[in-house]
């Protein structure tokens, strides 16, 4: 070296280009992996179907029970996906919000198994919250409440008519982070309340009661709600009665009655007199078993459980509700038959009663009471 | 290599021509001493003939060391000596006073920039070459006998990745260079198959499709013996790895996927040698499953019935089931292993005679080769012999003729299964313990079947090429090559009756292929001035693809004994006939590339080539595959000139484009096929299946590639970054078409897929280069990341494969291959912990169940409460992140040890293994050995907090379904650190090995597939199909240990 640099500065001068190099490579390599722009990859976009549609977009749902409907198929759209109801309005395009009321009604915040034993418990189980009527949940199906009545949600006209005027419409827009859809004109015809099933004496439209079947045009007629029963012998004929198209030999009437406890439910048993009869002669009845009800009550005139509203609370298959989706009360007596046999006598309802109340469930024997004594 | 042989024959040839007419001079002079010594390789010990000993500036050769590495010179008294050889790194030792010998041991040189290059059939030099590739030596991939030397490159060079799935003999696992460059899955479920996007392989100058054998995927029909399997790794002079486009775009189409280079040996010893190598050694299959024996197996099982039992018939069935019940009764009263009858150890050999001799002017080798090696499953193996020869004649320097015939058989014996999977095996090796042992009448047919079928399968391959060279003009050089492959697959399989339902079935598989291949090249080297240098490289190429395989079989034949002949009954002959792999295909290529460099420092190469193909569609057969490249080396610029500790240092950048015809004869002119019967007549009609396609566009491959290469320290350190971006597009994607049209799809272009990642591999030698020690350490790595950046349009972005088990799903932005499955959030500690529908009161369930605590907690996506096919979401990517290897090589005196290891980062891996396991629990009525779940985390009692759900609740079982393959509980991390090899090797000093008549005797230990550190918790991270699911019922990989000598005579 002909300079008289220190050794020190020969080195750094050494090692300049080195480190300008590295310098040089990292600033290439940062580039790079900092700056993906300059790929021009496309963007992450999450995925909205455009086949996104639901099975069914008229809606029937009866007032006063709680209704989940909506059948959705996602096309594997990306979740969350939020839904709005937009743009409801009458067919003629009056705008509607009757039904978006907010009010209190029950949720599930544990479930319900049927073998709760006291009322408290069933009622520790849900609470009161405060919904629309009728609104969407995250996955897309709707729900009717509980909560909704005739009185605040004008139901389908009473005629039967379906006018364009009166058909409540609505959209639903759906988004999630890739997009946004509009479902347009979805449709929602709301069945007038009937408290309880089965309502065969209810019209549905006008919410009386309903006439013969078989005689429509008189006034004076009525169709009746009418139970399974078997080996119930008249008293007076000494035979079975009958219940067909043309003949009501026993039919229950499912009505309020006062002076209970706000959740009483009251079977009761009249005769052709419309006096009742004593439940002691159903005497092969597992009185525990009718009704998941509590305090049982027992008179001449009737038995009185105080019970958690609707019946069946949830639609879950327990020993009170096989099917689930309706309670099932089996009134049983047995007696000595011809012969010696023994013959056991069942009279079963399977129902629902969906407002909380004071309801009492009637059997009437119109023509002739049963027979209970041995032969 | 090849040129490098030539190179360093040509400086030999050259200095003994230069020392005897330099020997009067040196008389001439005066206080000489005569220096004798031996020149010998440090790395090997092995002496070194034709070595060359000068002195004096400039240097003048005085000496050549003889066929012995002795030689013996007159110089003058304290003179300074430099010694060179081609290849290597010159010595420059000064004599002491007296002295009069003088041992020199020589390093060969591992710079880079020294090695040559292959590029479009020409050997250039590195150092002006602009494409990214890697070599890797012959010697590297020597000392573990394998059937198929691919599996030697795992973790040997960034971006090559190669996952050995499956350890049955003669296969291939999975190799692709720089990710994802195919959208096309075949198969179903578990069997889903990406497509194979091998590397071309070149071997010798001709190019082979490593895929044929696997272009069914799973379901190969016939032998399915790769043709690198055929190729004795012994004959591997070298291998080269293509990477980036401008240095695959010559090699056309076929390229688009990388180019790995094979270079075979050549003879070179002046005297015939005799090399002789042989290899003994034991597989042994990997740990197998833990299962309960005899008795504990069926207390095992009545204690899962009676604790889960849900009604009065469940304990019913219990007394019902007789292997259970019945435990007096000796048929199944027994503690049979089934997985000891289909799995064992094996003791393998191979050996290796190579004969070679000759020099510049005229060269040979032979070498023969049988390698022979039973799987760990019995009933398979492969076994393969090998004779390839080749000669080399240089009559003149202007003049050269190379010719080799290589051939090869390669005998498989697949079993009953397809070679990769062996799901008979699989199924039958859980079979119940208690079930007696097999024998030929009391046995399930499917032992039976995986046991006693009589399988032969063989490939026969023979390829002969010439290549002849004529310099007409200095500089310019004309060549032809040709080159003929044929290829003739066999398979008969003979099914015993008790193995396939009371009848006998024969099957016969036959196919040949056959490719002749010619390349015609001129090129034209010239140098400017001093300073411009040129190069140019104009050549066609014509192949010829034939191949047609055909089959038959036949069922319920006479009896185990008569195997033939058949005749043809129309009722049991499964037909057969020729099979749609006929293939008759063209390719004609013209190609030229143009090199210029200034001072070897700016460096330009551009190159061009135009590929006909008879598999193009109609509207456009020519595909153009341009490239274009620079570099720059940096280090001689005149600011680096006094900077020793650089050793050299460049830039490349390049881009450059492959395209790929990529349609069939079925998607450009449609298809015919049968159509029921009219008139008792086989009917033709139109397969409405897919529309023919006559536009169908070629994939194409565009990729850029940024690269930087260092090295410092006389290269003790060196250094190779590449960066690079790669864009496939025209991808084939199936679009479905609306049924008014009467077809049903039509095979699109609209896929694409973006590849972009960073590759680095670090050589690093800690010891100087005086040191006996020679120690060098060398890392890789690479990061790919792939993006699917187009789908057709009517999928708005997101395509869900929904077959078999578990889906895939394609999004566009996303990597390309994700799972799609129901997330798995843990397990419910209690029943109170199910959630609860506010609306209709009822508890989360499916499938008309409700969860109870013990049962997975499987995410409500939709929060509908209710668990169905709406609450799928994706996760994953099925795609390894990072691949690479590490490797230390350490040498001293004869001694040396190599260790190496490969790894893979970030994949997602479905562990079906383990789904599997506790999926038997599901049934413990069913005849099934019993895996004990002890060491699993698995809920027990209420309140447990675990990963695994309750395991024993079968009678809830077909409607929760717990162990569902279709969910993340079964989706882990796929990363492992994989030991594959190590090898210890001596070799013995010359004294020794003259002592017992050899002229170089070295004997090594190795060990492949030691050990893998992974934090997955199925059998082997690496077992795993290219979707990312675990193929543990196919054929495990081995552990090897071996003892292996080489001889020298």
């Amino acid at each position: 070296m002909k300079f008289q640099f220190d050794k020190q500065m020969i080195k750094a001068l050494k090692y300049k280009p080195l480190i300008l190099s590295l310098v040089l490579l990292s600033s290439v390599a940062a580039a790079l992996t900092g700056c993906k722009k300059i790929f021009d990859l496309p963007e992450e976009k999450e995925f909205l179907s455009n086949k996104i549609n639901y099975g069914n977009k008229v809606f029937e749902p009866v007032l006063g029970r709680t209704s989940l409907m909506g059948n959705l198929n996602t096309d594997n759209s990306t979740v969350p996906l939020k839904f709005e109801i937009v743009n409801a309005r009458y067919g003629d395009g009056r705008p509607y919000n009757d039904i978006f009321q907010v009010q209190k009604t029950y949720v599930w915040t544990a479930p319900y198994d049927g073998l709760e034993t006291s009322l408290a418990q069933i009622e520790a189980k849900r609470k009161l919250e405060d919904h629309p009527m009728f609104e969407v949940r995250s996955s897309g199906q709707f729900i009717m409440w509980q909560s909704s009545t005739n009185d605040l949600i004008a139901p389908r006209p009473a005629d039967s008519s379906n006018l364009e005027q009166d058909k409540r419409l609505f959209d639903l827009k759906i988004t999630n982070v890739g997009g946004e859809i509009i479902l347009k004109n979805f449709q929602i015809r709301p069945w007038r309340e009937r408290l309880y099933e089965p309502s065969t004496d209810i019209n549905p439209y006008t919410g009386k009661t309903a006439r013969d079947p078989n005689d429509p045009k008189n006034p004076n007629k009525r169709d009746y709600i009418t139970p399974g029963f078997n080996n119930v012998i008249g008293v007076e004929t000494n035979r079975g009665l009958v219940n067909d198209a043309t003949r009501k030999d026993l039919v229950v009437y499912i009505r309020p009655f006062t002076g209970g406890t706000g959740n009483s439910l009251r079977f009761k048993f009249l005769g052709k007199d419309s006096l009742p009869i004593n439940p002691v002669f159903f005497n092969e009845t597992k009185w525990d078993f009718i009704v998941h009800g509590f305090n049982k009550v027992m008179t001449p005139q009737y038995v009185q459980y105080d019970v958690a509203y609707p019946i069946p609370v949830i639609n879950l298959g327990t020993k009170y509700a096989p099917s689930g989706s309706q309670a099932r009360s089996i009134f049983s007596y047995s007696r000595r038959g011809f012969g010696g046999t023994m013959t056991t006598a069942n009279i079963e309802l399977n129902y629902n009663i969906f407002k909380k109340g004071d309801w009492e469930i009637v059997f009437h024997f119109r023509r002739e009471n049963p027979k209970f004594q041995d032969e | 290599m090849l040129g490098f042989n030539i190179m360093r024959k040509n400086i030999l040839f050259l200095s003994i021509m230069f020392c005897a007419l330099m020997i009067n001079t040196l008389q001439a002079q005066t206080t000489k001493i005569v220096l004798k010594g031996i020149v010998s390789e440090r790395a090997t010990n092995l002496i070194m003939p034709g070595v060359s000993i000068s002195t004096g500036k400039p240097g003048k050769v005085i000496a050549v060391t003889n066929a012995k590495g002795e030689f013996s010179v007159a110089v003058d008294e304290g003179a300074t000596l430099t010694i060179t050889y081609t290849g290597f790194n010159p010595q420059i030792i000064k004599l002491k006073a007296d002295q009069t010998t003088l041992n020199v041991l020589m390093t060969e040189s591992n710079n880079q920039l020294t090695e040559v290059v292959v590029r479009g059939y020409q050997i250039r030099s590195k150092e002006t070459s602009t494409g990214s590739s890697f070599t890797i030596s012959g010697d590297q991939v020597q000392d573990v006998p394998v059937s198929n030397v691919e599996q030697l490159l795992q973790g040997k060079v960034a971006g090559l990745n190669i996952q050995v799935n499956t350890g049955a003999p003669g296969f291939r696992g999975s190799a692709a260079i720089r990710g994802l460059s195919t959208l096309t899955v075949t198969g179903t479920g578990d069997d889903s198959f990406l497509q194979p996007t091998s590397p071309l392989y070149v071997i010798d100058g001709v190019p082979i499709d490593a895929d044929k054998a696997a272009e069914y995927g799973y379901n190969t029909l016939g032998p399915g013996v790769s043709p690198l399997s055929l190729i004795p790794q012994e004959d591997v002079a070298s291998l080269e790895v293509l990477k980036d486009a401008q240095a695959t775009s010559l090699y056309g189409s076929r390229g688009a996927y990388g180019v790995i280079i094979i270079t075979t040996k050549r003879g070179n010893s002046k005297i015939p040698r005799v090399r002789y190598t042989t290899n003994f050694y034991v597989n042994t299959p990997p740990k197998l499953r833990e299962t309960l024996g005899g008795n504990s197996e069926r207390q095992s099982k009545i204690n899962h019935i009676l604790a889960n039992a849900i009604n009065e018939d469940d304990f019913d069935r219990l007394t019902r089931t007789f292997f259970l019940a019945d435990s007096l009764n000796d048929y199944y009263n027994n503690s049979t292993n089934w997985q000891g009858i289909f799995f064992q150890s094996t003791y393998n050999q191979t050996h290796n005679l190579a004969l070679d001799g000759g020099d510049t002017k005229f060269n040979y080798k032979t070498n023969i080769g049988y390698s022979s090696e039973k799987g760990v499953i019995k009933n398979t193996g492969y076994d393969r012999y090998n004779m390839n020869m080749n000669m080399e004649y240089n009559p003149t320097e202007r003049f050269r003729f190379f010719a080799a015939v290589n051939g090869g058989v390669g005998k498989q014996n697949k079993g009953n299964g397809s070679g990769l999977l062996q799901t008979g095996v699989a199924s039958n090796g859980q079979a119940s313990s208690l079930l007696p042992g097999p024998s030929f009448f009391q046995s399930s047919a499917g032992t039976l079947a995986s046991l006693r079928t009589l399988n032969n399968n063989d490939s026969r391959n023979i390829r002969a090429n010439i290549d002849a060279r004529f310099q007409i003009i200095p500089g310019l050089w004309a060549a032809t090559s040709v080159s003929y492959d044929y290829t003739s697959d066999n398979e008969d399989t003979f099914t015993p009756a008790a193995a396939a339902n009371q009848f006998a079935r024969v099957y016969s598989f036959n196919g040949r292929s056959s490719n002749l291949y010619n390349r015609n090249n001129l090129s034209y080297s010239k140098t400017l001035g001093t300073d411009h240098n040129i190069f140019v490289n104009v050549f066609n190429e014509m192949s010829k693809e034939t191949g047609q395989a055909g089959l038959i079989e036949q069922v319920k034949t006479a009896n185990d004994q008569f195997q033939g002949p058949l005749g043809f009954d129309a009722y049991f002959s499964r037909g057969g006939g020729v099979l749609p792999n006929f293939k008759n295909r063209h390719l004609a290529s013209f190609a030229a590339a143009f090199s210029y460099d200034y001072k070897k420092k700016y460096i330009i190469d551009l190159s061009y080539r135009l590929d006909g193909s008879s598999l193009s569609g109609l509207e456009n057969p020519y595909s153009k595959n341009p490239s274009i490249g620079f570099r720059w080396n940096f280090n001689k610029e005149a600011w680096f000139k006094d900077q020793s500790w650089l050793s050299y240092s460049a830039f490349r950048l390049t881009w450059g484009r492959n395209v790929i015809p990529n349609g069939n004869l079925q998607s450009i002119y449609g298809l015919y096929n049968i159509k029921g019967t009219y008139n008792n007549n086989p009917a033709i009609g139109i397969d409405y299946g897919a529309v023919p396609n006559p536009t169908l566009k070629p994939t194409t491959t565009s990729q850029y590639n940024l690269g930087f290469d260092m090295g410092f320290f006389d290269s003790r350190i060196e250094l190779n970054f590449d960066t690079y971006f790669k864009k496939v597009d025209n991808l084939l994607v199936d679009r479905y078409l609306n049924n008014t049209t009467g077809f049903e799809r039509v095979l699109s272009n609209d896929g694409g897929i973006i590849n972009y990642g960073y590759e680095l591999a670090v050589i690093f030698r800690p010891l100087p280069r005086s040191n006996p020690f020679d120690w060098s350490i060398s890392l890789n790595g690479a990061i790919n990341r792939d993006v699917l950046t187009k789908l057709p349009a009517e999928y708005n972005g997101q395509y869900i494969r929904r077959d078999g088990s578990q889906y895939i799903v394609n999004r566009v932005g996303k990597n390309t291959f994700s799972n799609f499955l129901i997330i798995n959030q843990g397990v419910f500690g209690t029943d109170a912990n199910v959630p609860v529908d506010p609306v209709t009161g009822l508890k989360y369930q499916t499938g008309g169940r409700f969860f109870q605590g013990g049962d997975p907690i499987f995410k409500d996506v939709n929060g509908d409460y209710i668990l169905d096919n709406q609450d799928y979401q994706i996760t994953g990517n099925s795609m390894p992140l990072i691949t690479g290897g590490l490797s230390t090589n350490v040498n001293y005196k004869g001694w040396g040890l190599n260790i190496y290891g490969s790894f893979t980062l970030l994949r997602t891996i479905l562990n079906n293994a383990l789904a599997d396991r506790f999926r038997i629990m599901s049934d413990p009525f069913d005849m099934r050995s019993v895996v004990p779940l002890d060491d699993l985390d698995t809920w027990k009692q209420p309140g447990d907090n675990s990963k695994y759900p309750y395991a024993y609740d079968y009678a809830r079982y077909g409607q929760i379904n717990p162990f569902r393959y279709d969910q993340t509980l079964w989706a882990e991390e796929g990363s492992y650190f994989k030991f594959n090899t190590i090898t210890l090797s001596y070799r013995f000093t010359k004294q020794l090995a003259k002592i017992v008549g050899l002229n170089n005797f070295r004997t090594y230990i190795s060990a492949n597939n030691l050990i893998t550190l992974s934090p997955y918790s199925g059998p082997n991270p690496e077992n795993v199909t290219a979707l990312g699911r675990d193929a543990s019922n196919g054929y495990p990989v081995p552990r090897t240990y071996n003892i292996g000598f080489n001889v020298e005579f």
